[in-house]
Parts: C-alpha cells; structure tokens; sequence
C-alpha cells in the first residue's frame, strides 16, 4: 500500500514539476574531449590550444578552448610544468576583461580639448608630426617612451628598436623600473648578469623557505601551492612587517620594523660567520670580496638588529639558525625588498647570505626573486632601454658593432649612452628637456609614486601619446594621441617568467574595432617616420624571436638552441640558457637551475659581495605624521592598477570594492576610531579617506592600504634605490582621523 | 617649415588641422594589418599539437578528495573545507564560474574572511563556501513550486531550473546566501555539487579548482550533523546551524581564537527592497483591511456602514493590484499558477492560495453587491443572493486574515531576527488595522443609504490613532538598538534606518506621525461634524498609505542579510 502511494505521489511531482526543459539544459554537463571531465554541453571545446598567463610573472599555462574557432572558456593548463592545472582567479578571468567596457576601438587625436576619432592614418601622421618638430626644435633626447613588462618580449625588442635605432630616440623605460629594477642591478652585480638563478621545483625541494617581502599566497598564489607540495614538511620563514596570508601560513614570522630587514640580515650574516657556519671552500673557490663584507657585517651585532628591527634578540638567533641548520636553503623576496630605498644591498644580502652558506646551484637553494608581471624578465633582457639587447652595454662600442652587425644596421644608429630611468625622465619632463612621452601599455597616473607632481608633470608635456587596450584610463584619459591596442589574447609573442621560462602566447580572440598588435603598431611607426628600411627583417613576432636568437648568441641568456614557437608550445616552455647544441625535451630540461658549477657571469666566473651602510627612512614619521604607510597587493583577484581585472564582474567580486585602511587595534583605540568607519590618511602630499578595518596583522605605528586605488599613489612619497632607481612604495609618513571628509 | 611654425604649434594648444601639410602616409597595410588581427592563427599554427586526444592529459588524481562509497541510509555526501590548507586564492570561485558555464559575474560560490586574535598572535582564516547541502534545506521548504529536491541518495539539494518561476523566496529562506537570482533568465540557480561530474568520478569544480586540495567531498552521517548543530559547531560570524543543518564540515588543526570575527561584520548595507512586495503587502493588508473592518463594524454595530459596495470595489481594485504587483515580482510571471504547488510546506504557497481565495470571495462579493443595480438580468432570487453575498464576504473575510496571517508567516518563516514574529506580526496586522479604516473612510466617500455616522468616524479615527501608535513604538523600539554595544542584527537595522536609509526613515516616521496621529486627532477634535468624509477620507488614506510603503520598504531594505562571513566589502 505504501509502495503503491509512493509510486502515486511521485508521478503527480511528474505531472507537475517539470526537471527538463531549456533552462535546465543550459547549465546540463555532457562528456568532454581533452581531459576535462564533463563540462555545460554549450561550452564543449571542439579544440584547445595552451598559452601562457598574462599578468603576473609565474607564468601559468593556460588552456584555452575552442569550438569551432570560438573562444568557449579557459581553464588552467593540467601538462603545463608551471602550474600543473591550477590558476588563481585572475588566471581564470584571463579572457573576460578583453570583451570588458571601455576598450580603445579606433585612434582618437585631441582637437579642442576633446579626444576625437581618427583613422590610423590620421593618428600616425599628427604623432610624426608632432614627434619630428618636438625632435627638430630641441633635440632627438626630446621624445622618451614608457614601455610595460606586460607586452611580449618580440614588441618589447621592435619597440626599442624603432624607438632607438629608427626615431633617434634616446631615453626609454619600462613600468618594470617599479617592480624588478632592484633585483635586476642585484644580480647584474653579484652574478655579473640579470640571472635569478632558480627553477619553480626549488619550493618544493628546500627545507627551509626564506621569504622576505613577499606575499606569496595573494600575489603569487600558485608559488605558494607549489611550497605546499613540498614533501619535506619544510620551515617556512617569512620576513615581512605584516601578519600577512603568507606569513600565517608560515612556520616561523618574523616581523621587523619596516625598512630594518637589512640590518637584520646583516646580522644574520654576523652569526653565521661567528658561529662558522659558512662554505669557506666555496666562498674562497666562487666569490670575491667576503673578507670586507666580513668585517662590514662585523659590527652588526643581534642586540643591534633588536634595537633596529624591534625583534627580540632570541628571535634574530633563532632565524640564524633555521639558515644554518637547514640542508638546503632557499631565500625568495618580492616587492617588499625591490621597492625599497636601499633595496639593491637588501636584495644582495639575501644573495650574500646564499653564496655564503652555499645555498645557491644546489636543488632547492638559491637568492631567488619573484617577478612582478608575466614579461619582466624579457622587458629586463630585450626591450633595448638600460641595457643594449640581451644585456649588453650601450657604453660599450664593441658591444654596438656586434648590435648594429648582427640587425644589420649601420652603427651610428645606436646611441652611446643607455637610456634614463623612469624617475629621471619624469625629471627631464619637469626640467623642459624631454618634451613628448610615449606610453605603451602601462598607467603611470595610477602607478607611479607621489601620483599629484606625475600629474602636474605630464601636464606639461607638448605631446603625450598613450598605446593602451582601453581609452579611460587615468593617463589615456590625458593623451593627446591615443593608439588602440589589442591585447593579451589577441596576438602573438613570447614571455619570459620568473625561472626564465620562455613561452609563447597566442591569438585566440579578435580584437575589436580598429585595434591592433601592439607589434603591428611599432611597424605602422617605423614606416610613418619612413624608418621601416631598417625593419624589414622585423615582420612578425616569430621573425623577431629569431633575430632575439640571433642577439643572445654567446650571452648568459643564450636561446639559440630554441628551434621557435612550436618547439617551445610543444614543450611547455623553454627556460634560457639553452645554446644551439644541447637536446631539448629530456625530462631534465623540463626544470633547470643555474650556477650548478659554481660559475658566475661574471669575467672571473666568481660571485661578489656587495654591501653597503644601511640608511635611515627617506621620510620619517613626524608628530604630524605620526603613522607608517605600506603599501602592496590587495587581494588575489586584482592585478596593479585593475585595467584589466576591473573589467571583470567575477574578479570584482572577489575583491573589496570600497578601499579599506588596514590599522592596529592600538592605534584604532588611540585614535578613537571605529571599526569600519570612515578615515581621513594624509601625508604631506595628499589625502584620501578610506574605511577603517582594525586588525592585529599590521603593528601599532604602520597602516597598510592596497595599491589597487588610483587614490593611493598620492600619499606615497618619491623615494628611490638610488642604484636601480625602484620606486619605495612602501614606506611614507601618514596621518590617520577619524571622519569621512578631507578637510 | 620653419621652426617657429612647428613651435607655434605645439604644446597643449591643438593643432589646427588646416595648417598642416599632412605627408600622404602609405599606410595601404593598416588594412591588411586589421583583417590579420581578424584571423585567429592559434589553433591553426599550433593544432597539430593539441588536437584532439593527440595530447592524452593524466586525470589529476583526486581521489584523496573525492569520497570512496556511496552514501548508505543516514549518510549523504557533503563538502568537506581544510581551513589550514585554503590561502584564500579563490580559484574555487573563478573555476566553479567557468567550469559550470556560468552567466557574466554569476558565482555560486564565495570566500569570506575571519579575522581576530591579538596583536603578537593575529589569525585569520578565509571561508570558502557554497550550498551547504542541508539535512533540512530551507530553500526546499519554502519553495512554492517545488523547484528544490534533495536527492534521496545523494543528499545533494538540487534546484530544477525549469520548474522555478523566479520568486526569489530561497533566497531569503537560506540562511547561507546559496541561491543565487539570475536576472536574465528569470531563475534561480546554486551549486548542485556538479553531480553529474561527481556520478561519473570526477571532482566538482571548486574541488578541481582548488591548488591546494582545501575543499573536498565526504559522506557524512546526517545523524552527526544534527549532532554537531546542537554542539554550534560551524563557524564564528555565521548563521547558527540548527535552522537547516548545514553538511559543509570546516576543519581545522589549530583553535580559532574567540574574537574572530567576518571581515565584513561590522559593515552595514542596504539590502534589496522589493518594491512588487512593499506593494503587494501593503495594499494586501488594505484591501483584507477593508472587508474585515466593514464586516466586523457591521457585526458589531448591526448596521451598515458607509457604503458597502464602495467598500467592496475600492478593496477588489486594490486587492487585484496588489495580486498582479505579486505576479509581476516574478522572474517567469506566466507561470504565476504554480504557485500553490509547494502548499504542504511553504507559506509562500499558502500566502498565494488565501490571497488567490481572498480576491475571488472578494470579487464575488462586489458583483453580487452591484446585483440589485442589474436587476433586469435573467438571475436567481434575492435571497439566494443576499446568502451568496453574506458567505462570500465571511470568505473573503476569512482568507484574507489567513492570508495576512501567511505573510507574516513568509517572513518568520526564515528565521531571521529582524523577521520575528511579533514585530512581523504588528508590522502587517498593525497595516490592516489601520489601512483597512482608513479605507472604510473613503470608501464612504461615494453616496450611500447608510453613511458614517459621527461614531463610527470617530471609532475609526481612534483605532487609527491607536495602531499607529503601536506601529510607531515598535519601530521606534529598534532605532533604540543603535546604542548596542554589540553588533547585533537589531543594531545593524537601526544603524541602516538612521546612516544610508534616514531619508526614508524620516519620510515613514514623519507620514505616520502626521497622518496617523496628528490629523486623525485634529479630525476628532475640530472636525468630526464639519469636515467632509469624501474628501478627507480619501486624503487621510493617502497620506497613511505613505507611510505604510515607507515602512514596509525599510522592512526590506534595513533587513541585514544572512550570510556565511563576507569578505571585505
């Protein structure tokens, strides 16, 4: 009987409930090809082909999938030796901010105040226009260009090269000054060339992690599932002012006073050495100059290093000794040391402390640095700005023949000097001397430090020219020329990430309107200016990937063993060096670390020390300013100035939209404020407000605010490594009120 | 050109376009260059690589996260989240949109923040969260069209997208913000735990998408869930369990400290307020209002009062109105019939059921009511009508009170503390006492044999008078709670009625007050003899439908949603 009404009920829920129909089979998963498992069937990929991630540099392969030609969704690339099928979000929102609002569709000129639509004809012909009578009146050095670690390494390269060898321009830079500059000069000091010398299997071979700056787990996500498969449950030491994510994941925290962590690897060091738990061997056989670093570090003692950082002195000993017991030790750092005023001697004290307890050549060792955007490490080899191609000298003028031999141009072309840093070209604007800027896909009105004098700098500009994949950023928004630009996802080139694995990147969507390459760009200007003679060898990214062969021959960077894009497609990724000669595809190519011999780049094949006076803050807190501002990544969703991940409702939402003042529970009961009030931050510079969220992770005396609010870059101050001329984000003096309005 | 020309032409003042001799560009290949950037060479140059089953792809080994078994009698499957293995990253919630083909910006999954401890030992732990697969899901037991069902081996709570007509009530009735509305579809849609994925061996999303392996699938005893609901054994900063049941089982190996806290705990924001629904209970309550008055008067007084036909119409008129403000909040409203499916669990069925019963009775009335004045037509006899006319105003009396009495139930029945019963149940009943006289008022605007007389004006003013001042208490009684030390549900109320929301608030303070109390008691003073019924009454019903919208839009809007713990607005 029970049976009987069963049966009953469930064909009246039949009768009545419809579990079929359109909307059900919107979302109903079918069996799909590649590996995939079942996917919605409106979304089965007929064909998928493999490209690398375009905004952080740890280079995750991303596949992409097709159905018949169109792009139908993107997952994390399972065979890619980065990332082994994981991305963080933005890595699975790649695509979505290209069909976003807002993207630039044709050329726009400005005529009476107004950005107005233009043809390209019409907006190369006003840009030559306006370059060559800038250039004729007051120099060739009067046009300067800002170039991105976001483009492929083959625009990057043809833009140096127009700009240089085809305008007659002089002084070009990169948005990469503000994130690698520092590791960049470290290395090419220490190691004789730009070498970070590891390979991502290093986290999972240490068994002590040393991370100092870095918030891996939101910035690099994937880096830090990759210490999470570390099988040798290792010690996990982070090095940062913040309880950040990272640093609660982590076995060991230690949070010095901002800016002290070279005095305290300083004397880190000092023990190391008193305590004899130093490679003499390899410090006498691999490296120059430890015995003045020796007596350097000799007066940094711990109870100074207490004093300096705040860290009781138990715990500088204890950090000591997890680098001293540890077999294998790996010291990884991010922004917090890259951006700092004596960034280069921080950096290059990690480095020391690795040369000197042979951490370095050895599977999960090394001084390794962790890239900021996908192509930093290409803008850093090729993009022909500081350095001459693949690394060499602009001074040197042997280095110029070969150059001029190897493009077959004649040498004059090639300026004798390299160009200025991003912060000296903001002064050549300021000082009259630099009278036209280029900027290629980057947003330094959002980006750049003490944002308020970079405004009222390119306000006087006679000429600013802006190549973006969107019209309304903050500085597109100031253009007087304006290219549009397709972006990652519409055209092709190769990256570089942060263990020098090149790869390649692809055309899977079409660009809309009029936007093109920004490759295709760089060959409309050479032949506008009718330089486009000295180019005709570069006519697609893959002809200049082989002239790039061509450039690296004999150099630390060699790639001429790569065949080209296929080779590297096929094999997930090329690391360099890879001279013509040796096998590629053996299982041991797959991961390779550098200095495995204990040969540097340098002319004598040993490392150096470098080490320098630790200095005071650039601005120091004041009874005005009584707070410590820092400044780093929000959230994992949100990449630098968002012109991307904005575009991106998902991404949106996993980020906060309002912009929220991190503060201590003691300075919050100081100051009498609430939690999530609103705040006024001032510094001298400027003021924002912003909501207030009190919590134990930042120390009494620091505040922490994220870079991703255009806002936030007018607090910061301008203060520089005055070696790799890095911008120091993280340390300016602020006030903190309660209140919402900005008085 | 000279130098000085090109000078002159510089600089921040355009160029005039005249003046420039433009150098004829030979710019042919720009076309060439757009047409490439059309061809998507990809796959093309690259297809010998990844064709199909050309690259077979190693499954990822998950079955350390997938579970063995299935679930025998007692057990269903559940998610199973690490707290120390999850960064935060929130892939799970980027792959779950990609990987189920989700709409622009819909997710069905999100990561919240716990924040706490002290300043030498800080904790934080991010929450990842989706349906929680209840043992007793209260989207289920609230749908009105039986759109929800737990699968009966699974346990997985799936939600039939075509049956679902888009009332949006599951979103209120979980706890958890599971259901996610779709606006362009009409519908709603949650996670259903990617069974059909799960069915064949293959992880969920969120479980494929997770680096780290943080979120994983278990069985789990339904019997332990109940057993871990009454130890308030889920989370810190989130709804207590024992509503639903909650499966989703989070693990840690390290004690969170006591003070931890949602990152968004202390952040107040206006929730949705679902005009069709102010619109629709209010006028509901009006209209039921008007008959229950006009009847009860009638009852207790034994005449008439006013004009019951006037009465009659003016609460058909708006009770239909407010059925089809009802229809029209729907995400599908063609299939407004549905609505009465789910009627042996969800008041939302039966607030249909007694309104649909409530209009028809009422209708019904009205038309035997104007009988008299189509006396030509061939009809049944007098009496016959006058009995008709009598049973179908008790009907209609009848299920309008249940109905009134449904909606407050709608309300309580999802538990929330700024939904309890009391303060719901003066809230609506409080709007029929006082709208429904109000109504009877100008209802006697229109000629009648039997108009008000000074007593029933001045009964009707005092009970007008009197609900307002309940009404009026009541919400005053919140406002109060802004002095909480804790941040409790009440004090976020009346933190939203008086920061984002004052406008309003003043507008349905300032409405009750001057509509009813002030002019009532001005009308029962100076004017219960002399000033005209037909107008004011009509005004007076303005004027207090006014307030009563204002007060039922912050109903909605200062009704702090319930969530799993939020991340940083």
């Amino acid at each position: 009987m029970k049976h009987v009404t069963l049966k009953l009920k469930s064909a009246v829920r039949r009768l009545l409930v419809k579990s079929d129909g359109p909307l059900t089979r919107e979302l109903l998963q079918k069996p799909s090809a590649f590996g995939l498992g079942r996917l919605p069937s409106r979304t089965l990929p007929d064909q998928k082909t493999t490209m690398t991630c375009g905004f952080c540099s740890i280079g995750c392969g991303l596949d992409v999938l097709l159905k018949n030609d169109e792009v139908v969704g993107l997952v994390p690339s399972k065979a890619y030796p980065v990332n082994m099928g994981m991305a963080c979000p933005k890595g699975w929102e790649a695509l979505t901010p290209l069909k976003g609002p807002g993207r630039a569709m044709t050329p726009l000129v400005r005529r009476d105040g107004q950005l107005k639509t233009v043809t390209w004809g019409e907006a190369l012909g006003e840009m030559v226009f306006r370059f060559r009578a800038i250039q004729e009146q007051y120099g060739p050095e009067a046009v300067a260009w800002i170039g991105s670690g976001q483009l492929p390494t083959e625009e990057l390269a043809f833009l140096g090269a127009v700009a240089k060898f085809g305008l007659g321009i002089v002084h070009g830079d990169g948005n990469t000054r503000q994130c690698m500059a520092t590791a960049a000069t470290a290395y090419k000091q220490s190691f004789g060339f730009d070498a970070p010398p590891f390979t991502y299997a290093d986290f999972e071979a240490s068994d002590v992690i040393v991370l100092v700056g870095s918030n891996l787990c939101i910035a690099h996500p994937i880096l830090w599932e990759r210490i999470c498969k570390n099988p040798n449950q290792p010690k996990i030491v982070v090095i940062d002012p913040r309880a950040t994510e990272t640093a609660m994941g982590a076995t060991h925290h230690y949070a010095p006073a901002p800016k002290t962590d070279l005095v305290l690897l300083y004397a880190v060091a000092n023990w190391l050495i008193a305590q004899g738990k130093i490679d003499q061997d390899f410090i006498s056989e691999h490296t120059n100059g430890f015995e003045a670093f020796r007596e350097h570090v000799a007066q940094f003692s711990v109870e100074r290093a207490s004093v300096a950082t705040g860290l009781p002195e138990a715990s500088i000993v204890e950090l000591a000794k997890l680098i001293a017991e540890g077999q294998r030790v790996s010291f990884w750092w991010t922004m917090g040391v890259n951006q700092s005023h004596e960034g280069v001697r921080t950096a290059q004290a990690l480095i020391n402390l690795a040369l000197m307890t042979k951490n370095i050549g050895r599977p999960g060792t090394g001084a390794n640095s962790i890239t900021g955007q996908c192509n930093a490490m290409g803008s850093r080899l090729f993009s022909n700005t500081t350095n001459l191609f693949g690394g060499r000298s602009f001074e040197s003028a042997e280095d110029r023949a070969e150059v001029a031999q190897i493009l077959g141009i004649p040498v004059d072309l090639v300026p004798s000097k390299p160009s200025l840093a991003y912060d000296q070209i903001i002064d050549g604007i300021l000082a009259q001397r630099i009278r036209a800027l280029w900027v290629i896909g980057t947003n330094p009105l959002h980006s750049w430090i003490n944002q308020s004098h970079l405004k009222d700098v390119l306000a006087r500009l006679d000429c600013l020219v802006v190549q973006d994949l969107y019209h309304d950023t903050e500085t597109a928004r100031a253009a007087d020329i304006l290219l549009p630009a397709a972006g990652w996802g519409e055209k092709e080139g190769t990256f570089i990430n942060s263990e020098r694995r090149i790869s390649v990147i692809k055309r899977v969507v079409k660009a809309p309107g009029q936007a093109l390459a920004d490759f295709n760009i760089f060959r409309l200007v050479a032949e506008a200016f009718g330089v486009d003679q000295h180019f005709s060898e570069w006519s697609s990214p893959e002809a200049v990937f082989q002239i790039l062969k061509r450039l690296s021959r004999g150099k630390p960077c060699d790639i001429t063993g790569i065949s080209g894009y296929q080779e590297l497609d096929r094999l997930g990724g090329i690391q360099w060096p890879l001279p013509a000669g040796v096998a590629t595809g053996l299982p041991e190519m797959k991961e390779r670390r550098l200095f495995e011999d204990g040969r540097f780049f340098t002319d004598d094949g040993r490392a150096n020390f470098f080490f320098d006076e630790p200095r005071p803050l650039p601005e120091l807190t004041t009874r005005r300013y009584p707070l410590l501002l820092l400044t780093g990544r929000g959230s994992s969703s949100q990449w630098h100035t968002q012109t991307r991940t904005k575009r991106s409702p998902v991404l949106c939402k996993l980020s906060p939209q309002q912009l929220h003042l991190e503060i201590s529970t003691q300075d919050a009961r100081e100051l009498g404020i609430l939690p999530n009030e609103e705040v006024v931050v001032s510094s001298q510079r400027g003021s924002l407000v912003a909501r207030a969220f009190i919590t134990p992770s930042v120390k009494p005396g620091q505040v922490f605010l994220p870079m991703h609010d255009e806002r936030v870059n007018q607090l910061t101050f301008a203060a520089f490594d005055p070696i790799s001329r890095q911008p120091a984000y993280k340390a300016s003096a602020v006030r903190v009120e309660r209140g919402g309005e900005i008085s | 050109m000279t130098a000085g020309a090109s000078a002159a032409m510089l600089g921040r003042v355009e160029a005039k376009e005249d003046v420039r001799p433009r150098r004829k560009l030979p710019l042919l290949s720009v076309d060439a260059l757009l047409s490439e950037q059309q061809t998507l060479t990809a796959v093309e140059r690259f297809s010998s690589l990844h064709d199909a089953g050309e690259v077979p792809e190693k499954h990822k080994i998950y079955s350390e996260l997938l579970p063995l078994s299935k679930p025998g009698v007692g057990q269903q499957y559940a998610f199973e989240v690490d707290l120390d293995a999850c960064t935060g990253c929130k892939a799970c919630v980027a792959g779950c949109h990609t990987m189920n083909g989700l709409d622009e910006g819909e997710t069905w999954r999100g990561v919240g923040l716990l924040s706490g401890g002290t300043a030498e030992t800080p904790a934080a732990r991010l929450v990842t969260s989706s349906c929680h697969h209840c043992v007793e899901p209260a989207c289920m037991a609230g749908c009105p069209v039986q759109a929800y069902e737990k699968d009966p081996i699974t346990g997985i709570v799936k939600h039939l997208d075509d049956q679902c007509f888009g009332c949006q009530y599951c979103t209120l009735m979980c706890p958890y913000d599971a259901p996610k509305y779709n606006k362009r579809l009409g519908i709603v849609r949650k996670c259903d735990m990617c069974s059909s994925r799960l069915e064949n061996s293959e992880a969920p999303a969120c479980v494929e998408a997770c680096p780290n392996g943080a979120i994983a699938i278990r069985v789990v005893d339904q019997q332990a869930v109940i057993q871990a609901s009454e130890a308030q054994s889920f989370l810190p900063s989130t709804p207590s369990p024992e509503n639903t049941l909650p499966t989703t089982r989070y693990k840690t190996s390290k004690a969170l400290p006591a003070n931890m806290l949602a990152a968004d705990f202390y952040a107040v924001k206006t929730e949705h307020s679902h005009p069709a629904l102010v619109v629709m209970l209010t006028l509901t309550q009006l209209s039921v209002g008007a008959f229950v008055l006009g009847f009860g008067l009638e009852k207790l007084t034994g005449r008439a009062l006013g004009s019951p036909l006037a009465q009659a119409a003016l609460a058909c008129f708006l009770a239909v109105l407010a059925l089809g403000a009802s229809v029209f909040h729907l995400g599908r409203p063609w299939l407004f019939y549905r609505a009465v499916l789910g009627l042996r669990t969800s008041w939302l069925s039966r607030e249909a059921l007694c309104f649909g019963l409530f209009a028809k009775f009422a209708i019904l009335h009205g038309l035997l009511l104007a009988l008299p004045n189509l006396a030509q037509l061939p009809l049944p006899s007098a009496l016959w009508i006058e009995n008709a006319a009598r049973i179908s105003r008790v009907g209609a009396a009848l299920f309008g009170t249940l109905g009134v009495f449904s909606s407050v139930m709608v309300y309580v029945a999802t538990k929330r503390a700024q939904w309890q019963a009391e303060e719901t149940g003066i809230r609506f009943f409080g709007s029929m006492l006082l709208l429904g006289p109000a109504a009877v008022l100008a209802a006697s605007a229109a000629p009648s044999e039997t108009p008000l007389a000074m007593q029933d004006v001045r009964a009707l003013l005092g009970l007008i008078v009197g609900t307002t001042l309940v009404k009026l208490a009541l919400e005053a009684q919140i406002l109060a709670h802004v002095r909480d030390r804790r941040q409790s549900v009440k004090k976020r109320q009346a933190l939203l009625l008086l920061g984002p929301l004052r406008t309003a608030t003043g507008w349905r303070f300032g409405a009750a007050l001057v509509w009813g109390v002030v002019f009532p008691s001005m009308w029962l003073l100076l004017g219960t003899a002399t000033w005209p019924v037909g107008v004011v009454g009509p005004l007076l019903l303005l004027g207090l439908l006014v307030g009563e919208f204002a007060e039922r839009y912050l109903f909605f809007c200062a009704a702090p949603a319930s969530q799993m713990p939020g991340a940083l607005p």
